[in-house]
């Protein structure tokens, strides 16, 4: 959060100083941000949408990581298509009253908070009469399931709401508004905050260097791709200091962000890919040993995500196809 | 730090934009074709009177001394028009490289180009036939060691023809009289293939956004099942692929030539960069488009090819998709370079 405010726990610098901070973290090889769908997704969620007091009753305790945040969007019947939403939030005098299902639930298996939209216009359809609301998880009535992961960890959960009340001050921005503050939360998601350009570039370093002590027994085509990894991810970085400078000169980021969303998650999965290929046999070993090849595998895992989490490529190739080239839906 | 473009760069860009949308339609680039005659004069002469063509020459010199972010704008836009003048060459080639020329060389390049508005054309062995010699006043020529000057009066040529009918190649036979000189080759060898990389790759990009453009308007046009086919999902995702490489291809293009501006080290890997993302961007942006054109993008009578030929001759010369990964190799595996994620600010 060295983007934010002082004042909510931040560092107060731009964007630009944003990016030479991911740079540094990527090449000390920190470990991911527990919380960063807190801090990426809701908390510019928060600054744009947000009172005075659920800023200072959020933001901080999101900085300090007292607050853990796992994000409540699908639904059983609601993925792709997430204005088939159908867990319900009914006002009772001071409180919203809760009931329905979640899941796909990122971090919930641990965290102590989650945001997410819910229906509170019983009569409405599609994505009029929603809400985006802040909910505790420790409250009664709330049941959280782990999913255990295709990489055997357990990251995200399926949640079940029955009758959980939760006061009216957690509601963000409007009743019914939640759709047009989601749209704001997924831009964020797909955009710029989560997937730092040095991620890719690391990546992209660490291939060139697992190739070249490979080289001997690799062939012209892992050559290639390797290079290409190393163009791709320049060129990334290259497009993200250019939409940095872009919203720092007062612009924003629109349903460009659709692109980059398909190009680092092909990115990721095919320098992965190729890594695997230049381990040879030891592809499958998921102990320590020589060239990290379990680290690779482990990536290699959850570069298939990619492509499927935050609006699944196919979603977003519908989004440039109609927003950005004018084709009709 | 700043990685936006400035007003002056965007008002260059757009003004060439609305010219070339004007004088070079495709109806006149078709028309250069059936009269076997693609060097438009008139045209080349309003190109000169809107400064372009002395646009990077320094102001001493009656140029307006743009930089190299500017001119890849521009030359942006020529692919996107498929101008069939070898304007990008000679700002690019000529223009940009007089500094690098020894100065015989120089010498005759300026008492032949008239400051600029008469067109010297350029062979390399990346790009061994001269462009337009028939309108040339004369030929810069780099072999493997040497940078020759010939006027055009001191060579015999002949036309070789082109898969793009809009490019007239020629092959030199036999010259008398060339100026010639081995002094500081590499560096002018560099400079020249690194422009011609990066020349290129601005070209590419302007051809491959024209071509997703033209299929855009084509599957809104075209009815199939009772719907508009861009209505459908496969045809939609087809573009919307071709558009990803696009966004991601143009921000190596203008490092690329931030990257020259700045006399960096490192331009010649940054213009093989540039070429690499184009050259893959305007080969998928031609297989998809003729794809979203159907049967009519097999046709003669149907635009695209116009672009598609020119893209196809683009990413043949000035090094191909095979030649920039082996350079980018070659660069990214000697140690004395440092790159990545450490190395950007």
């Amino acid at each position: 959060m060295v983007t934010w405010p002082k004042e909510y726990g931040g560092r107060g610098l731009d964007l630009i100083q944003w990016l030479i901070f991911e740079e540094e973290y990527y090449r000390a090889e920190a470990p991911t941000r527990v919380n960063q769908n807190g801090v990426f997704l809701l908390g510019p969620t928060l600054m744009e949408f947000g009172t005075h007091e659920q800023k200072s009753k959020f933001l901080n305790a999101m900085a300090t990581g007292d607050h853990i945040w796992a994000q409540g969007w699908s639904e059983p019947g609601a993925g792709s298509d997430m204005a088939a939403i159908r867990t319900t939030a009914v006002l009772e005098d001071d409180h919203y009253k809760i009931n329905g299902q979640k899941t796909w639930s990122s971090r919930a298996a641990y965290a102590d908070w989650t945001f997410g939209l819910f229906r509170t216009d019983l009569d409405s359809e599609r994505h009029r009469g929603l809400s985006f609301i802040l909910v505790p998880l420790n409250l009664p009535g709330i049941t959280v399931r782990p999913i255990p992961q295709l990489d055997g960890e357990p990251g995200f959960a399926e949640i079940y709401f029955d009758d959980v009340k939760v006061p009216v001050e957690n509601l963000l921005g409007g009743d019914g508004e939640g759709w047009k503050i989601a749209m704001a939360t997924a831009g964020f998601e797909r955009g710029l905050m989560l997937r730092s350009p040095a991620r890719f570039q690391q990546t992209a370093s660490k291939l060139l260097e697992l190739y070249l002590a490979n080289q001997d027994h690799c062939s012209p085509m892992i050559q290639a791709k390797v290079v290409e990894a190393w163009s791709q991810s320049e060129s990334y970085a290259l497009s993200i200091y250019h939409t940095a400078s872009k919203m720092l000169a007062g612009g924003s980021i629109g349903s460009e962000s659709s692109l980059g969303k398909i190009f680092w998650s092909e990115l990721d999965h095919m320098m992965h890919q190729t890594a695997l290929k230049i381990l040879g046999a030891s592809a499958e070993l998921s102990q320590e040993s020589k060239n990290d090849a379990a680290k690779w595998i482990k990536g290699f895992m959850f570069s298939y995500a990619g492509p499927i989490y935050a609006g699944t490529n196919e979603i977003q190739k519908n989004i440039i196809a109609e927003r950005l080239l004018g084709l009709p839906r | 730090m700043n990685f936006i473009f400035t007003e002056e760069q965007i008002q260059f860009k757009d003004a060439i934009k609305s010219f070339l949308a004007e004088e070079c339609a495709p109806a006149s680039i078709r028309d250069g074709w059936q009269k076997n005659k693609s060097f438009n004069l008139e045209r080349w002469k309003n190109l000169i009177e809107l400064g372009v063509l002395s646009s990077n020459l320094p102001e001493k010199k009656g140029g307006l001394g743009m930089d190299q972010v500017t001119l890849a704008l521009m030359v942006e836009e020529m692919g996107y028009a498929g101008l069939p003048e070898p304007v990008a060459e000679q700002i690019f080639l000529v223009n940009d490289v007089i500094p690098f020329l020894p100065k015989n060389v120089t010498e005759a390049v300026e008492s032949n180009f008239n400051d600029g508005t008469q067109y010297i054309a350029l062979a390399h062995p990346l790009a061994p036939n001269p462009l337009f010699l028939n309108d040339a006043a004369g030929l810069i020529l780099l072999d493997n060691s040497e940078c020759k000057f010939i006027a055009k009066n001191d060579m015999d040529f002949e036309i070789i023809s082109s898969n793009d009918p809009s490019r007239e190649l020629f092959k030199v036979s036999s010259m008398n009289d060339a100026i010639s000189t081995s002094k500081n080759f590499d560096e002018l060898n560099s400079a020249v293939s690194s422009r011609g990389s990066l020349m290129t790759a601005a070209l590419l990009i302007g051809l491959a956004q024209k071509m997703v453009d033209l299929s855009s308007i084509y599957v809104l046009d075209r009815t199939q099942f009772g719907k508009p086919i861009g209505s459908f999902q496969a045809v939609k995702h087809m573009l919307a692929d071709v558009a990803v490489k696009i966004e991601f291809a143009k921000p190596a293009v203008y490092r690329a030539a931030y990257s020259l501006s700045e006399n960096n080290p490192k331009s010649a890997l940054h213009c093989a960069h540039a070429k690499l993302m184009c050259a893959q961007a305007a080969e998928l942006a031609c297989k998809n488009s003729i794809q979203a054109h159907g049967a009519m993008g097999y046709t003669w009578e149907m635009d695209l090819h116009i672009y598609m030929r020119k893209a196809w001759s683009m990413m043949a010369c000035w090094g191909n998709e095979d030649k920039q990964l082996e350079l980018i190799f070659k660069t990214l595996s000697s140690t004395s370079e440092e790159l990545g994620v450490l190395y950007t600010f």
